[in-house]
């Protein structure tokens, strides 16, 4: 296990104004553990403690409680040993504005203990993978928010750590940015470096991660792989939207084939294996029970029908 | 240590050099003073010279760069506190104090060079300066600077807000000129005023300038405002290193 930790905890004594302060409980006891050469992602939406959980593990916040193991070194004892064998990609990058990117990258391979000569190696090298040749001699406050992102995720990289924090690192990018970010992490793992992301985009974590963690309110909701979460919840969900909502969640809770159903905003959510055959039998259902259907739609259940289930929210209205 | 002293002092100075107008824009201020204020004190010398007005003058002059320019130093870091910057070299293998010591010594020397602008216009206009003078002056403007750029990193770790810094900066900014008696000695004032004056830091170097200027490189105002800066100095470094671990919360 390349992290491994126990009831991390976290309280920020914030001031509220004059002389008052509130205990705000940010992570109220984490358990991970993540795999050598593992993509993990920890899934929640904002303000549910993925950004300070992280800070932990990467030495920046000290725990109020709790224990962490990052790459079989102590994070609060042992803090020195961590930085030499972790990457740490911030949500706001900290790429120096006002120099070229080189110089960033550059000053930080000499940080690590690289020579000149070979931090200018490394340095062309890391330009190279991230297609940053080009722009690397201009000023970073002139590039784009992908490019921004690449120079980070470059310096994040500088001495080729066995583990990468990458904190929200598709937040703001635009499409086309975000697939290749996605692609670039994976060829980390393909060269055999952890990497612990963090998203509040569910397609994120689903498409890219091998096992994820769901973290709302500071705990941990559900862990698993993308695929054994889903299976909990049911392969396909059926969206209807009727007249009665209360009488069609009887009737189609009724239903053999049905797993769990969800109403909510008008909406009712049917969860239930293998949709493509049962959707038939539950329109015949609907139809005898007298039920005028508005609409309708199958759908394969998400990540979000999994949170849904294990917060009562949607992750679409968590702010 | 040393070594990443050295390279975030390095990094820092590249980026002055690619951009150096800032810089010269800090000695404008003194200046203009040497130009347009010192020969208005001509009158107030015994030889009525202006070399003797700009030998009483020109320190006052060079400590407001040494102050104010400083002070505004940690604006820069403000910005790093919220960019991420900071964040990531607190979890890199840099040696953390090294992060403020290399910005300290970056602006420690651009002061320097301020410092030795300033005299060269002063010289121009007719003051005299032994090579003794000047190289003390140097000394002595860097530590203040030494002083005055880790108080406003410490200030600017501290308060994480650029209205905040400045407001503080601009409260503190004309007593203590006034009071070091930066335009005029406050010798010229009344006995409260120079008895306030000797409890401002500054009125120390202000009055080791003069000494230098004047000659009287044997003054105990010198080695009096040397170990108060070293010592200043030294407090301000170690909290705002402090503040920056604080950092994190």
């Amino acid at each position: 296990m390349i992290i491994e930790a126990h009831g991390l905890r976290k309280t920020f004594t914030a001031r509220r104004g004059r002389g008052k302060t509130e205990e705000v409980e940010a992570v109220r006891g984490i358990d991970l553990s993540v795999a050598e050469g593992e993509i993990f992602a920890a899934l929640g939406p904002n303000g549910a403690g993925k950004t300070t959980t992280v800070r932990m593990l990467a030495t920046f916040t000290v725990p109020t409680a709790g224990t962490a193991a990052v790459a079989g070194h102590d994070v609060v004892r042992e803090a020195a040993k961590v930085r030499e064998r972790i990457g740490y990609v911030s949500q706001a990058g900290g790429v120096d504005e006002n120099a070229p990117g080189l110089e960033s990258l550059l000053l930080a391979a000499r940080l690590s203990g690289h020579s000149r000569k070979q931090a200018a190696a490394r340095a062309d090298e890391l330009l190279a993978a991230f297609s940053l040749t080009e722009i690397a001699l201009r000023p970073v406050k002139t590039l784009s928010g992908g490019q921004k992102r690449r120079f980070a995720l470059a310096i994040g990289l500088v001495n080729r750590p066995p583990l990468v924090f990458l904190d929200e690192p598709t937040t703001g990018l635009d499409p086309q940015n975000r697939a290749n970010l996605w692609d670039e992490v994976r060829a980390l793992r393909d060269q055999g470096t952890s990497v612990l992301l963090t998203t509040h985009y569910l397609d994120e974590a689903d498409a890219l991660c091998d096992r994820l963690v769901i973290i709302d309110n500071g705990q941990v909701v559900a862990e698993g792989t993308p695929e054994e979460l889903k299976k909990e919840v049911a392969g396909d969900v059926v969206t209807l939207r009727v007249d009665d909502l209360a009488a069609a969640r009887t009737l189609v809770s009724a239903q053999p084939y049905i797993k769990e159903t969800r109403a909510e905003d008008g909406v009712l959510r049917a969860y239930l294996d293998d949709g493509e055959h049962n959707l038939a039998a539950l329109l015949r259902a609907l139809e005898v029970g007298g039920l005028a259907i508005r609409s309708i739609s199958l759908d394969r259940a998400t990540l979000d029908d999994v949170f849904l289930r294990h917060t009562g929210r949607s992750l679409r209205d968590a702010a | 240590m040393f070594r990443h002293t050295a390279l975030f002092l390095g990094y820092e100075l590249r980026n002055v050099r690619r951009n150096p107008v800032w810089a010269l824009f800090g000695i404008l201020q003194p200046v203009l003073y040497l130009l347009l204020f010192a020969p208005l004190l001509t009158g107030t010398t015994r030889g009525g010279t202006l070399g003797e007005a700009l030998q009483m003058f020109t320190p006052g002059a060079m400590m407001m760069i040494a102050l104010f320019g400083s002070l505004f130093t940690g604006f820069s870091m403000i910005n790093e506190t919220r960019n991420g910057t900071l964040e990531r070299l607190a979890v890199s293998q840099a040696w953390r104090p090294a992060i403020i010591l290399g910005r300290v010594l970056k602006d420690m020397i651009v002061l320097a060079f301020q410092a030795l602008l300033v005299m060269g216009v002063a010289v121009l206009m007719g003051l005299r300066l032994s090579l003794a003078a000047v190289l003390l002056m140097l000394l002595l403007m860097a530590a203040t600077g030494l002083f005055a750029a880790s108080l406003s990193y410490g200030l600017a770790l501290a308060i994480r807000d650029e209205n905040g810094l400045s407001q503080i900066v601009q409260f503190f900014a004309l007593p203590l000129t006034l009071l070091a008696g930066m335009l005029l000695p406050v010798s010229l004032g009344p006995q409260w005023m120079q008895t306030a004056a000797r409890f401002n830091p500054l009125y120390y170097s202000v009055e080791a300038g003069r000494s230098l200027f004047a000659g009287r490189l044997s003054d105990s105002a010198i080695p009096v405002a040397f170990g108060l800066f070293i010592v200043l100095g030294a407090l301000a470094l170690s909290w705002s290193v402090r503040s920056l671990r604080k950092l994190a919360g």
